[in-house]
């Protein structure tokens, strides 16, 4: 097996995603500037584009179906609001996620646990079994699911950012508001639970 | 390389593993990692877990399904938005603050309404019409001693943007107010006291009209 064939294979692959991103990216910037002249078409058309993608965020961060869909909506009606002052010195994804990020955070500082109701609560991992039992019943890649949403919040949402939402460490920095230094500390850590977590149910990585 | 600094570099190339992935790494960071993966045996097992918390992390994401129904309600939440003063440039600043106030729930929008109302008698001199992009107020070329006019009360959850658009489609004018109770002199530009009735009717008939009572009605019958 050639090893340097085979790094340029993933790196190909990997990097592969980035231009196709900025592309659609650079769709969204016009998009923004035609919302921005009052095109009401522009908005739903970036909101096909982005919305899944903001719920998910939101209902990963909250824990609650229900708030993900009012924040969801409301991200983009703040879109269609801000639209004219959006500078284009953040992608416009990076810009969403920053907005449905704070309006989360607000909206769970006012409502606490109390707005997750039965459908939600039927969401969150059932924690009768201990973390070595359920792991018996499951394999590697479900385990590591599991592990990833048990992290604390603040380490899996930069798991999520990172890995679902593709996000760089400066554009982290963004949509959490903490300096890039802290987004790579908290990977380091959030990483090193995962494994730390996956060698306790028997699947050792080799790291930390 | 003694150990503690091969750790500390394996820990920073662990860092650095899920934005290689996502093909956000660029630069000396870049470089460093595809050296590492390069020479370092561990670094490929290392690639592949990483790669393992991806998909993980996809399927964890992608699990979650937004409501089939949203785009429907997102665009009825949009037609309810005025949206911020998007006027061409030059638009005066008496446009700005109308278009600024129209997306204000009406309850809020009403004491910053009277403010700028006054305003508008002040400003009339130097800008004659007052006439914004989203409604139009009366100034001071309407002859207001002269027009026909209702008094209108709206309600407090009404929109400022229902409310614009529905003046606007008629040919109304904000006149005055409001008063302390809340009550609005709008201008009717009917010419026919029938023409007048059938447009308090038609303000009567919409969601956020409170209450309408009749003023001052067109001077030739009809």
């Amino acid at each position: 097996m050639n090893l340097f064939g085979s790094i340029g294979d993933r790196a190909d692959r990997s990097q592969a995603a980035r231009p196709a991103m900025t592309a659609a990216t650079e769709t969204d910037r016009a998009l923004v500037d035609r919302v921005a002249k009052g095109d009401r078409a522009a908005v739903r058309l970036l909101f096909m584009r982005h919305h899944a993608r903001v719920y998910r965020f939101v209902a990963r961060q909250t824990g609650s179906e229900m708030m993900a869909d009012d924040i969801a909506n409301e991200v983009f009606l703040e879109l269609w609001r801000q639209a004219p002052g959006f500078e284009g010195r953040s992608e416009v994804s990076t810009w969403l996620l920053g907005i449905a990020r704070f309006k989360a955070l607000s909206l769970l500082r006012k409502k606490k646990e109390d707005w997750i109701d039965d459908d939600d609560a039927a969401q969150v991992p059932d924690s009768a079994d201990t973390p070595e039992v359920a792991t018996m019943k499951e394999d590697k890649g479900a385990a590591l699911r599991r592990f990833v949403d048990a992290l604390p919040e603040e380490h899996r949402v930069v798991i999520d950012l990172a890995y679902y939402h593709g996000q760089s460490v400066t554009e982290i920095g963004e949509v959490l508001s903490i300096p890039v230094a802290t987004v790579k500390t908290r990977m380091f850590y959030a990483r090193k639970k995962l494994g730390e977590a996956l060698k306790a149910a028997g699947y050792d990585r080799g790291w930390p | 390389m003694s150990a503690a600094e091969k750790m500390s570099r394996r820990d920073e190339m662990e860092t650095l593993l899920p934005f290689y992935l996502n093909g956000s790494l660029e630069g000396a960071e870049l470089e460093a990692i595809e050296e590492w993966l390069a020479n370092d045996p561990a670094a490929m097992a290392a690639l592949g877990e990483a790669e393992a918390e991806f998909s993980g992390t996809a399927a964890a994401n992608e699990q979650i399904r937004p409501p089939a129904d949203a785009l429907s309600r997102f665009a009825k939440a949009l037609d309810a938005e005025a949206g911020p003063a998007r006027a061409p440039a030059g638009r005066s600043w008496l446009a700005q603050a109308f278009g600024r106030l129209t997306a204000m729930p009406a309850g809020v929008a009403w004491a910053a309404a009277a403010a700028l109302l006054a305003l508008v008698v002040v400003q009339s001199f130097d800008q004659p019409g007052g006439k914004g992009g989203d409604f139009e107020i009366a100034g001071a070329e309407d002859d207001l001693a002269k027009m026909p006019f209702a008094l209108v009360k709206f309600k407090p959850e009404a929109k400022m943007a229902d409310i614009a658009t529905f003046l606007d489609q008629n040919g109304l004018k904000i006149a005055g107010g409001p008063a302390a109770d809340g009550v609005f002199r709008i201008a009717i530009a009917a010419e026919t006291e029938a023409d007048y009735k059938k447009l308090l009717g038609l303000i009567a008939a919409q969601p956020f009209a409170d209450a309408v009572i009749e003023g001052r009605k067109p001077a030739s019958g009809g």
